[in-house]
């Protein structure tokens, strides 16, 4: 045990001192997503817009009494789509990067750490448009927006292990990145990203108080559009986020080596 | 001082059965090399008690059919694959050019690619602009280095590759083959390259089906069959 983690803070600490290579490949990758269009990565901010507001002019009618609805909907759009994009493409990471793989000693987390660079960028731009949505649906600065800072900051340490599991099952089992990508499409409906939870019982219940992803959303989400401190919302995701990462550190230590004869 | 010592090397690939919702025939893992028995498992042996000597200033080439292990065994001298049996003892700052279009970005200009593969191959941003004018010149590229990378010829992607991977000097250069991509005057400058690093007590490790090129460039050849080596001279 001690031997295979080990190995896997021997490939982490390589791949941080490596921290330049990650950054400019995760920022390349950005440019080239967006070099022939005309706004180039301002798109992502126009996708945010798009989805954020059709959500809110669909279902604001059934939740006029609440003001704070646009707000709700933009933290749960911003959250939804960031954890949606780590899972979905890591699990088809390590065959994506197949001819690095097999073509240089780079160590494994190097890759982790570009898709969780790129996803952090492309997430920038939604947060700004986010932000815009608060100030606009009357959502003042104050010392809420703080305490939201602290769900964050979980779901970004969370981000690398969560990357490494669902790559590592999508080396070893390659039927999941269809699985997993249909999942986390029904999952949009299944968690509370747009809709409101106020103690209905039935699906909904279990839907809320049953789905990890929850409370991912909601230590982001409770401070700002209920102005308390998710409490209980950031203990499930510090659990969530430790228990992935010895579970991804296990993983890493113990197949780093075997990655390569795989994809 | 620089060297390459390998002692009764074996690379042994168990078949990953990948869990797959597949039809069973389809299930097994797509690897070359010999496929052998251990146990219920099926394993490929890809390199069988490979042991030879290489010393400063010694250009070996590495010569044997398909699936002989020249590959495997370069992809074991760079640390990418780690043997399953014997030892491996290398002294000195191992680079390897096992194909051109590795950390080239196609959109990317020829410049900012040298950067890229410059970081890939852990230089620093000071080594990475000492050397620049340095690689845009050895590779001839002119005007075309500001343009994207996509815009080159087969042969001017390997005179950067090459340019690249020869600039820092490394004190052992491992290559798979892909130097016939240049043309004639291109091959000249990459052998006389090599020569220059040979001379300044570096080892050159090159696979190849060329004999031709194998005799131009190397001073020792080795010969793989199935794994195993079958002549050294």
């Amino acid at each position: 045990m001690i031997a295979v983690l080990n190995g896997a803070f021997d490939d982490i600490s390589k791949a941080v001192r490596l921290y330049r290579v990650w950054i400019a490949l995760a920022h390349e990758d950005i440019g080239d997503q967006h070099r022939r269009t005309t706004l180039g990565p301002l798109w992502m901010l126009v996708n945010y817009f798009a989805f954020v507001s059709t959500f809110v002019f669909v279902f604001v009618t059934k939740d006029a009494s609440n003001p704070s609805y646009p707000a709700y909907v933009a933290i749960g759009m911003l959250v939804w789509f960031y954890l949606s994009e780590i899972i979905t493409m890591s699990v088809s990471l390590f065959q994506r990067e197949a001819s690095f793989i097999q073509g240089t000693t780079l160590p494994l987390f190097v890759y982790v750490m570009r898709l969780t660079m790129q996803s952090i960028i492309r997430a920038g731009y939604s947060l700004a448009g986010c932000v815009l949505i608060l100030l606009l649906s009357g959502q003042g600065i104050d010392t809420n927006w703080l305490r939201s800072l602290l769900g964050l900051l979980l779901i970004v340490l969370a981000t690398p292990a969560f990357i490494m599991v669902f790559a590592f099952l999508g080396a070893f089992f390659p039927d999941s990145e269809f699985i997993v990508g249909n999942l986390m499409r029904v999952g949009m409906f299944l968690t509370p990203v747009f809709w409101v939870y106020s103690g209905q019982e039935g699906i909904q219940k279990y839907a809320y108080h049953w789905n990890p992803f929850t409370y991912f959303l909601e230590g982001v989400r409770e401070p700002i559009t209920a102005g308390i401190f998710p409490t209980h919302a950031l203990v499930v995701t510090g659990y969530i986020c430790l228990g992935t990462w010895v579970l991804a550190l296990l993983l890493l230590g113990r197949y780093r080596k075997r990655i390569v004869f795989l994809i | 001082m620089t060297s390459i010592e390998l002692n009764n090397v074996s690379l042994v690939y168990r078949l990953f059965e990948k869990l797959t919702l597949s039809a069973p025939g389809r299930r097994r893992s797509n690897l070359g090399g010999n496929i052998a028995k251990s146990g219920t498992k099926q394993v490929v042996q890809a390199l069988d008690d490979v042991s030879f000597e290489l010393k400063a200033g010694d250009r070996l080439g590495l010569v044997g059919p398909n699936g002989a292990g020249k590959t495997t065994l370069l992809k074991v001298l760079y640390g990418i694959y780690q043997p399953s049996g014997g030892r491996v003892s290398i002294t000195g700052k191992v680079d390897a050019l096992f194909n051109i279009s590795i950390g080239f970005r196609p959109e990317a200009t020829g410049r900012r690619n040298i950067v890229l593969r410059g970081l890939i191959s852990g230089w620093t941003m000071a080594e990475i602009e000492e050397k620049m004018e340095e690689i845009i010149d050895f590779s001839e590229l002119g005007d075309f280095i500001d343009l994207p990378f996509k815009a080159y010829s087969q042969g001017m992607a390997a005179r950067l590759a090459f340019a690249i991977a020869t600039a820092l000097e490394p004190e052992i250069l491992l290559m798979d083959e892909w130097i016939g991509a240049g043309d004639a005057s291109f091959q000249e400058k990459a052998k006389q390259r090599m020569d220059e690093l040979a001379e300044k007590a570096g080892i050159i490790v090159l696979a190849s089906h060329d004999d031709a090129l194998i005799r131009r460039v190397c001073t020792k050849k080795l010969t793989l069959r199935a794994g195993r080596v079958e002549s050294l001279t």
